[in-house]
């Protein structure tokens, strides 16, 4: 499957012009649950593209556990569209009814292991299919965490059959803030349970005069990020690959671009 | 409700015979619309939103003053009152 | 001191992103950057991201008002009223209501009018789409069940009303170049605006008095009939068919569900 693009409001029009351009388009379900004009041309799109469905509210890290409500709209979403991937984040937004719109952070210890696996099995239940974890972009750890990160997400791919969707920006910008080695961090995931690649562009922002990225999908993919992806590719084999972009949002072409690379860099990694 | 009846199939008989005449009135004043973008884009990103601003909603340290469109409407004052 | 619960963690963390302080969580690593700047991007993002979704959603508002402004009058709106849901179009309900009580909003009055227009037009943004009734659908129904029949408004079809030109203010927000270079009077009348959805957006129309108090007889559930005779008792010198013609002619009107039979 050649590499896809986040669908974006702006291009919504434009894509239908290009279908076969890009191999599949991936919407966040948020967007498209109070319904509209929106998800009525995401429906139509559906029949030319091959769909993924990626969730930025479920709050998997949730002590509380899963919003039923939410949990039953997104469930019925993917009813309709049947797409091919969904997918959800290892992070946290709600607590006590209150939704705070940021992918937060978990410390990585048996209690978050068991409330994520919970949370993760009530999803897969409420879809009826496995669905993918996407390792998170992190500005912060928690002194408390006993577990790292890599195989917290192998423990929950173990625990429930979800398969991890590997965010290589993640992995760049977390490894920068939080101060580990990127190759390190890709070896200790399991080859075999990657269904995805998520590829995107961060900045760089001065916090009290020292540097933070900050995972912002709003720039071209940087070429430390590309030598990663090819690391990965070489390392755990090609997978369904997907730019990003959220942060003004530019033309069409670009994102396509942008594309072409990520199934270009891909072969070059296979061959070496 | 006599009265109402006829009233209601005379009207509907009227712009039956006339279907231009319902639509006129409408056509020619101005309708306007918006589209809404997608607003669930930022939790993967932190966006526009990049940035650690300190007095983040620290609104008390300054007081803003309106600077839009209201700047072209007259009646009202733009200064916040205190 | 012992590591905290995941559920006491998770409080802490909201105390700290929905308050005006950021002290320091005990449990979060420093290192390069101190722990209380790294709680800080996250606190930056709720709120900067909130603060956008709102600016999508009340843009009116925030032409009106400037980013600045609006941006202290969202923040102030969040940490007050956070969302409890993460759908983000549905966010806001209660934010025209804020605008209005809002101390250093309240050299703008008409400001909370603005918001519920804007509202309002995000909702029919979203409504569903329903067969909306033909002028043919009406002449097909017996003279005699006219007066009785059920219609309504049909959903994301709602009436703003203002003391204050909204629907100007609209314009000079959104499409400057139609709204010329005369000022905006706020004395210049009071206005009740029509909102509905469309196949692709949301649309607002300017209603006569007599137009607004039949839709607004309809909203209230009355039969056809009824609500003729309630607005045309207040305006006894209005053309019905025009007003009837012209709520058709949008698209507003529909059936009742329980009358709606298969054709």
């Amino acid at each position: 499957m050649r590499a896809g693009i986040g669908l974006r409001a702006r291009h919504l029009d434009e894509i239908v012009q290009h279908a076969g351009a890009v191999g599949f388009l991936e919407i966040h379900a948020e967007n498209y649950l109070a319904g509209g004009p929106a998800l009525r041309k995401v429906e139509r799109l559906r029949r030319d593209h091959a769909l993924s469905v990626h969730g930025v509210g479920l709050s998997l890290g949730s002590a509380e556990g899963l919003d039923a409500t939410h949990l039953a709209r997104v469930a019925a979403l993917v009813e309709r569209l049947q797409p091919a991937f969904v997918s959800e984040h290892l992070a946290w937004s709600r607590v006590g009814g209150t939704y705070l719109n940021d992918l937060l952070p978990l410390p990585y210890t048996e209690e978050s292991l068991g409330v994520v696996t919970r949370n993760v099995e009530r999803l897969q239940m409420a879809l009826r299919r496995p669905v993918m974890i996407e390792n998170p972009a992190s500005y912060l750890a928690f002194v408390h965490s006993t577990i790292p990160e890599p195989e917290f997400l192998a423990a929950l791919a173990t625990r429930t059959g979800c398969e991890l969707l590997c965010d290589i920006n993640n992995i760049y910008v977390s490894a920068e803030n939080l101060g580990f080695e990127p190759g390190g961090y890709l070896e200790a995931l399991p080859a075999v349970a990657i269904g995805e690649f998520h590829l995107a562009g961060h900045a760089r922002k001065d916090v009290d005069g020292e540097t933070v990225l900050i995972d912002d999908h709003g720039s071209l993919i940087c070429e430390a990020v590309w030598t990663l992806y090819r690391d990965a590719v070489a390392r755990l084999g090609s997978r369904p690959t997907l730019v990003e972009w959220d942060t003004g949002v530019p033309e069409l072409d670009v994102l396509l671009g942008e594309a072409s690379r990520a199934d270009r860099e891909a072969s070059r990694a296979m061959q070496a | 409700m006599k009265t109402t009846q006829l009233m209601l199939v005379s009207a509907i008989a009227s712009l039956v015979a006339a279907p231009a005449m319902a639509q006129q009135k409408t056509e020619s004043e101005k309708c306007y619309g918006i589209v809404k973008a997608g607003k669930n884009d930022c939790q993967t990103a932190t966006s526009s939103c990049a940035g650690t601003s300190k007095t983040d909603g620290q609104k008390d340290a300054w007081i803003a003053v309106p600077k839009g469109t209201c700047e072209k409407i007259v009646g009202a004052s733009t200064t916040p009152k205190k | 001191m012992s590591a905290p619960g995941l559920s006491a963690l998770q409080e802490a963390f909201r105390t700290q992103l929905l308050s005006g302080e950021v002290p320091e969580l005990s449990s979060v690593a420093g290192g390069r950057i101190p722990a209380a700047a790294r709680l800080r991007i996250h606190r930056h993002h709720v709120l900067a991201s909130l603060t956008a979704a709102l600016a999508a959603t009340f843009s009116t508002v925030e032409a009106v008002v400037g980013p600045e402004f609006f941006a202290a009058m969202a923040g102030a709106f969040v940490m007050k009223a956070p969302p409890a849901q993460p759908v983000l179009s549905e966010y806001g309900a209660d934010f025209p209501a804020f605008a209005a009580a809002w101390p250093e909003a309240s050299g703008l009055p008409y400001l909370a009018d603005v918001a519920r227009l804007d509202w309002a037009l995000n909702l029919a943004y979203g409504a569903p789409q329903v067969p909306a009734l033909r002028l043919e659908d009406l002449a097909a129904v017996p003279p005699h069940e006219l007066p009785g029949l059920p219609v309504s408004l049909n959903p994301g079809v709602a009436i703003i009303t203002s003391a204050y030109p909204i629907d100007r203010i609209w314009v000079l927000s959104h499409r400057p170049e139609e709204a010329g270079d005369d000022p905006v009077a706020l004395d210049s009348g009071a206005v009740r605006l029509l909102v509905f959805p469309r196949a692709d957006d949301a649309a607002f129309v300017a209603l006569d008095a007599f137009e607004a108090a039949l839709a607004a007889s309809l909203l209230e559930g009355k039969a056809l009939g009824e609500a003729f005779e309630a607005a045309a008792a207040a305006w006894p010198d209005a053309d019905p068919r025009a007003a009837l013609g012209r709520l058709l002619a949008v698209g507003a009107l529909g059936l009742r569900a329980e009358m709606v039979t298969d054709p």
